[in-house]
């Protein structure tokens, strides 16, 4: 009799572990599509001293995860952040300086273009206004692509203040799941906490590191520590003194680190490098092309003389210094009012004269650009193609990461992913076990009725 | 390596994906015609298209001039010619008045018949161009050039115009070419020939039938140098022409795209993306049983 009744109570341990199988399986199947979640598994082992006294037993559901490889997902997602981010702010300002009509190489051509054509005809007045007009075009069409580069470098900055804000948030949510899981040790808080590293890493790149007190450390590019454990420091955008450019600073309490220059991952170092780098240099690269039309060509201008014979007057407003050049290039109001004030002419020689539309026109083909380096038609690509270059490039870098976070995705899936049809198998393996333990508990229990029937 | 069913889906997807947006460049490329739409496209070919682009509006600049420098010459030939026609006839004339069977008073008519002719010369030496400028005039070229006793104002200056070969060529005829500076003053000649018949002077138009004849040669080499410029900016438009055809070609290679090969590009494209939507078909239909 007391053998029966061990052997019932085998039995009801083997159905709490086939049933303790079957909710393991059951929330894998519930979570097949919940982002960053991780399978579990539960392990059955048999008992000592069976089959009299023994049994099965499950063990704790086991998630199947590598703390190593979400490391490096994370910091993959990182990159591909920085480089997507980088790749697709880059086409865009290759897209705006190189489209929306002619280019600036094109308006730099129709200048000299014109002047050509006026010394077929220095004293007609429809080729006058011809080359003030393209002059016009030159000057609005710079004027414009520094707006548009300084329209992009505010758009740049104001990502900046709101991913830093966002990056804070993240951090803050990351110390409350590390304190989660040093409470508890649940899985789901885990794969929370990796998940939200892997947020954050999107956003400043840098790495996340679980220690071996199981406490998950970010750390930034250059060292600044954003999450030690259940404490989350801030990443805060304070305006620059001279520039009113956010700066980048972790805030942990009074101490104050910056960061701008460190940060090279995600999209806040993409925001970054496009702000501090790409953008600087178009900008100081259309600020010295300005510069170098306007003193070039001034020269040339202020030494031949007008259809009046007058010498002297320049046909850009004269500029003191490269910087802010592109915003401040004007036409000379004077010869933008009367056309005639344009020196086509020789000094000396009368109206009809070319030389100085000649040697307006030779200019074009003139190094006078970039310190003499080249001409101003190919000074002017350059502000183009310096960007264009680096789209591709980082269009290649995007790539790339892509294909290193789909290969990490691959293999985290391979490890934690949901398979549902193996989780039906495992399912219908806990239901089968279950249903033959229910038969030989009901078994035991017809055997039990009986031998209590026949006392 | 163990391959869960969502990460099938996803592979489908995004081949799916990718093929969506192969179908789509390809489509925009043959409905563009250009395989580089932006800049960064193809940053080599699209930097090697807008340098052969700048040279072609040089060349398009400098086209425009040399044509408006032909136009010229060759309104400044027309000119000159109906000055020669002018002063050969005034040969003619003043050979007739020179000749014994003419009264004083026979003389005197073809003085006056000169005296017109004179006129018609001054007109022609102060042609004007379609822009209003006096071509014969030199530098000076919006005062004209002659005045009344055909005397020259203007100065020796020439335009010149970029030519073939980095050369540069004078696209007008100063008037000089009809003064004392390139043999004699044509016009004033004219005048005294009128004077010497209407005055029955006959030494003084003795004297003037040689200079009639160098004053005909003079015109003469005035149009040939006009023929000879134009004749050069023939040649440069032709150059020009031939550079300009490059310059198109080579941008229409380097960023425009080839018909064909798009058109098999879409073609490829868009058979790769009926087949990831088979495979994705067929991976949702192998899982259903299973969801």
């Amino acid at each position: 009799m007391s053998d029966l009744l061990s052997l019932l109570s085998l039995g009801a341990s083997a159905l709490t572990a086939q049933s303790a199988g079957v909710a393991v399986t059951t929330n894998n199947v519930a979570n097949a599509n919940t982002p960053g979640y991780s399978r579990q598994r539960v392990d059955l082992e048999s008992l000592e001293a069976a089959p009299l006294i023994g049994g099965v037993r499950s063990t704790t559901p086991q998630r199947l995860a590598d703390d190593l490889l979400s490391g490096r997902i994370q910091t993959a997602a990182g990159s591909l952040a920085m480089s997507q981010a980088f790749a697709d702010a880059l086409a865009e300002l290759s897209s705006t300086l190189g489209g929306g009509g002619a280019t600036l190489d094109e308006q730099v051509g129709a200048l000299f273009s014109r002047f050509s054509t006026a010394s077929a005809a220095p004293t007609d007045s429809a080729s006058r206004n011809a080359v003030v007009a393209a002059a016009r075009d030159l000057v609005s069409g710079i004027q414009r692509r520094a707006a548009d580069v300084a329209a992009a470098r505010k758009e740049a900055d104001t990502r900046l203040r709101d991913g830093a804000s966002s990056a804070s948030a993240i951090a803050k949510q990351l110390a409350a799941a590390n304190t989660a899981v040093a409470r508890s040790d649940d899985p789901a808080a885990r794969d929370h906490r990796d998940q939200l590293a892997q947020q954050l890493g999107k956003l400043v790149g840098g790495q996340a590191r679980i220690d071996h007190d199981g406490q998950m450390r970010y750390v930034l590019d250059g060292g600044a520590v954003l999450v030690d454990g259940g404490h989350a420091a801030a990443l805060t955008a304070t305006p620059d003194a001279t520039t009113g450019l956010a700066r980048l600073e972790v805030v942990d309490g009074g101490a104050r680190r910056d960061v701008t220059g460190a940060i090279a991952g995600g999209t806040i170092g993409a925001g970054l490098a496009f702000r501090d780098q790409t953008i600087a240099q178009v900008s100081t690269q259309l600020d010295q092309l300005a510069f170098d039309v306007t003193t070039s060509v001034n020269t040339v201008h202020t030494a031949n003389a007008g259809l009046d014979g007058a010498t002297g007057r320049a046909m850009f407003t004269p500029l003191t210094q490269v910087a802010g050049a592109a915003s401040a290039i004007a036409l000379d109001p004077g010869l933008a009012a009367d056309p005639t004030r344009l020196a086509l002419a020789a000094p000396g020689a009368g109206p009809g004269d070319n030389r100085g539309a000649l040697a307006l026109f030779a200019l074009g083909s003139q190094s006078v650009a970039s310190g003499g380096t080249r001409t101003l038609g190919d000074a002017a690509i350059g502000v183009v193609s310096g960007v264009a270059v680096s789209a591709s490039g980082a269009r290649g870098d995007a790539t790339r990461d892509g294909l290193v976070a789909d290969h990490l995705a691959g293999l985290r899936d391979s490890l934690s992913g949901v398979d549902t049809q193996e989780e039906l198998t495992n399912l219908a393996r806990f239901e089968h076990a279950s249903t033959a333990m229910a038969k030989f508990i009901s078994t035991i229990d017809g055997m039990l009725g009986s031998l209590i029937d026949q006392l | 390596m163990r391959i869960t069913g969502n990460r099938l889906i996803d592979l489908a997807a995004a081949s799916t994906t990718k093929g969506q947006s192969q179908v789509a460049t390809s489509a925009g490329q043959l409905s563009s015609g250009l395989r580089v739409t932006t800049p960064s496209d193809d940053p080599d070919a699209w930097l090697a298209a807008q340098r052969s682009k700048l040279r072609q509006a040089l060349s398009q600049g400098t086209g425009a001039a040399v044509q408006a420098g032909r136009d010229r010459l060759e309104v400044t030939d027309n000119a000159l010619a109906s000055l020669g026609d002018i002063v050969s006839q005034v040969r003619s004339l003043a050979v007739q008045g020179a000749s014994d069977s003419y009264n004083p008073a026979d003389r005197a008519a073809l003085g006056g018949q000169i005296r017109g002719l004179f006129l018609s010369a001054l007109d022609s030496a102060n042609t004007r161009g379609t822009d209003g400028e006096y071509l014969l005039a030199g530098s000076a070229s919006l005062t004209a050039p002659f005045d009344a006793t055909g005397g020259y104002l203007g100065d020796a200056s020439m335009r010149s115009l970029p030519a073939d070969g980095g050369a540069t060529t004078g696209v007008t005829i100063a008037g000089t070419a009809l003064t004392r500076a390139s043999g004699v003053d044509v016009l004033p000649l004219l005048d005294r020939v009128a004077t010497a018949l209407s005055a029955n002077d006959m030494t003084t138009l003795g004297a003037a039938l040689p200079d009639l004849d160098t004053a005909i040669k003079q015109i003469s080499a005035a149009r040939s140098g006009a023929g000879g410029a134009m004749n050069v900016l023939d040649q440069t438009t032709a150059a020009r022409t031939v550079l300009e055809q490059d310059l198109q070609q080579t941008i229409s290679r380097l960023v425009e795209v080839d018909t064909v090969s798009a058109a098999s590009e879409l073609a490829k494209a868009t058979q790769a993306l009926e087949v990831s939507r088979a495979v994705s078909s067929h991976i949702v239909a192998m899982l259903a049983p299973s969801t």
